[in-house]
């Protein structure tokens, strides 16, 4: 009774066809990962926080806040 | 002003900031994704059980890792230097300040219209009322109009010095007989903090720069205040 034949060649590269396109899809799954839960968040973010916002009304919450000391509250 | 556990950039406060905090993001995506695949790569030589005996002249995979960092480079290469050519605009500004860097203080000239200088030295700790932040606060702040384009012309009386404020996206050099520009928007307004970026002896943690951006009535208000103090 013989054995079975090892496998003689061509390992590195059955490793390389798996490996390498998910070292591809892993490593372009993160940075999209990264792209849609932070950087597109973030652009939203900043337009959503300029878009309906209302200079005036913030510097008077400021003001009354006492945050600034070129104006005061207007109380004082 | 930064926050104690804080690891990424301070909130935009001008146009400017904001374009550098989104390329930013941009960057560390790019770095993310180089490090995890190079990071998978180690991992998968590190486990393997093969030995590989021809490591030599592969013009393949020679090729592939020129060309794809080269495009890598590129993809980054291009937003830095929209945003390079943003920061050199034209920008028309509505008002010039001097900010001259001292040891171990700031002093602000507005000479557009009338002659109003003025000191802004670090307040101490033992100084600090409630509510005041330790090492940022300053006796007198530069104040400025909000949405308006500001220049600033920085310089130093003795050592090198350099007017900085992270959430307006501005650090600029102070150098002795050196007139170097600056110019920003503030988007909003607010009390933004920054501090001293060159060394410059003793007191150089010691000298922090504090900008006030309040609509332009109450800006005009308080420079004929301090102009009658003077």
């Amino acid at each position: 009774m013989s054995l079975a034949k090892p496998v003689m060649r061509g390992m590195l590269a059955k490793r390389l066809r798996i490996h390498l396109p998910l070292a591809f899809l892993s490593s372009f799954g993160l940075a999209m990962a990264i792209k849609f839960m932070i950087t597109e968040p973030r652009k939203q973010a900043y337009a959503d926080f300029y878009k309906n916002y209302d200079s005036a009304k913030e510097f008077e919450a400021m003001r009354e806040a006492g945050i600034f000391e070129s104006v005061q509250p207007s109380g004082k | 002003m930064a926050q104690y556990t804080q690891l990424g950039l301070q909130d935009a406060a001008s146009p400017l900031m904001e374009e550098l905090l989104h390329f930013h993001d941009h960057a560390l995506m790019i770095i993310t994704l180089i490090s995890a695949f190079v990071l998978y790569i180690i991992l998968t030589m590190v486990t393997a059980k093969t030995t590989d005996k021809y490591i030599l002249d592969s013009q393949e995979v020679e090729i592939i890792w020129t060309v794809l960092p080269a495009i890598i480079l590129v993809l980054i290469a291009l937003p830095s230097l929209r945003i390079l050519y943003l920061l050199d605009e034209i920008n028309d500004p509505h008002l010039t300040i001097k900010a001259m860097g001292h040891q171990w203080y700031w002093s602000y000239e507005y000479t557009d219209y009338e002659d109003l200088g003025f000191d802004s030295y670090m307040v101490p700790t033992q100084d600090l009322t409630p509510g005041q932040f330790r090492l940022l606060e300053a006796d007198h702040r530069m104040v400025i109009p909000v949405e308006s384009p500001i220049r600033v012309l920085v310089s130093a009386e003795d050592v090198l010095h350099s007017w900085a404020v992270p959430s307006l996206g501005v650090k600029m050099d102070a150098v002795p007989g050196r007139l170097n520009q600056v110019a920003f928007v503030a988007s909003r307004p607010g009390v933004f903090f920054g501090q001293c970026s060159e060394i410059c002896g003793a007191n150089h943690s010691f000298m922090p720069i504090v900008v006030e951006a309040v609509p332009l009535e109450h800006f005009e208000n308080w420079s004929s205040l301090m102009l009658e103090d003077a």
